[in-house]
């Protein structure tokens, strides 16, 4: 009886990281609603923010990228 | 009739006596960083309650009925992060496709949920207690969260308006003043337990 939870909970793990991963691409491919990036974005404190779930971010490194 | 008082304490008890931040010391980076101006703040802390509900809400019978019947519960965290990150995800999909205005206030703080110990915390917490305490407590938790969190942005705008010593600004007057918190709250501990 402990193999059935124990299978159970393995495809549950597995079951549990591709909802992560679907959710995160489905996440990434929604763009951001209009007129929101400029008033979002805050590139004193976004400066040294290494978090690249955030959606700024990729605004952030192509603003940078325009600077240089 | 005890049963709602029961969980109604609970909820206090999450709420001022075993607050998160001031007395698990669980959330301190949100409630440094986030806490700079009052709407900001709210904003953090009603992401923070529907993440840590919805957590605990999905994380409790997972943990309750799969994880220890498998013998398994050491598995926890890793579920936990990824039941959390997951809903995070799903929260900033919603938000950004069918309220772009809640995404304007709301949106950016989503990220840090997910990296927010406070959330992993209570919801690991809660493993040990009835469902229905540990929805009580994550609501509890959520609102002290939000307490703390808006007081302490209340007090940090009168502090930049106010003649601080130079060597105070900032950062070192505002963990002054996290601390003088935090001391005002081991009080309510001692009130609560006499």
């Amino acid at each position: 009886m402990k193999w059935v939870y124990l299978t159970i909970a393995i495809v549950l793990i597995i079951v549990l990281v591709a909802i992560f991963f679907i959710t995160y691409y489905l996440n990434k491919k929604t763009p951001i609603p209009k007129g929101c990036e400029d008033k979002l974005i805050n590139k004193e404190n976004c400066s040294s923010c290494k978090n690249y779930e955030c959606d700024l971010n990729g605004i952030k490194n192509k603003e940078e990228k325009e600077d240089k | 009739m005890e049963y709602l008082v029961a969980f109604l304490l609970g909820i206090i008890n999450a709420m001022l006596v075993q607050n998160t931040i001031l007395s698990k010391f669980l959330g301190i980076c949100p409630f440094l960083g986030v806490s700079k101006k009052p709407e900001s703040s709210v904003g953090m802390g009603f992401a923070v309650l529907f993440v840590i509900t919805l957590s605990t809400v999905i994380c409790w019978p997972i943990y309750q009925y799969v994880l220890v019947p498998a013998g398994i519960p050491f598995m926890d965290t890793i579920v936990f992060i990824l039941v959390i990150a997951s809903l995070v995800q799903i929260c900033g999909l919603f938000i950004k496709k069918f309220s772009p205005s809640l995404y304007k206030s709301l949106g950016i703080y989503l990220p840090l949920i997910t990296t927010n110990c406070a959330v992993l915390g209570t919801v690991q917490l809660n493993n040990s207690l009835t469902f229905l305490n540990s929805v009580g407590n994550a609501l509890g938790t959520s609102f002290g969260f939000m307490l703390v969190i808006f007081v302490f942005s209340c007090i940090r705008v009168r502090l930049d308006n106010s003649n601080v010593p130079k060597a105070f600004k900032g950062l070192p007057i505002a963990l002054i003043t996290a601390a003088i918190m935090a001391l005002a709250f081991v009080g309510l501990v001692f009130n609560f337990v006499n």
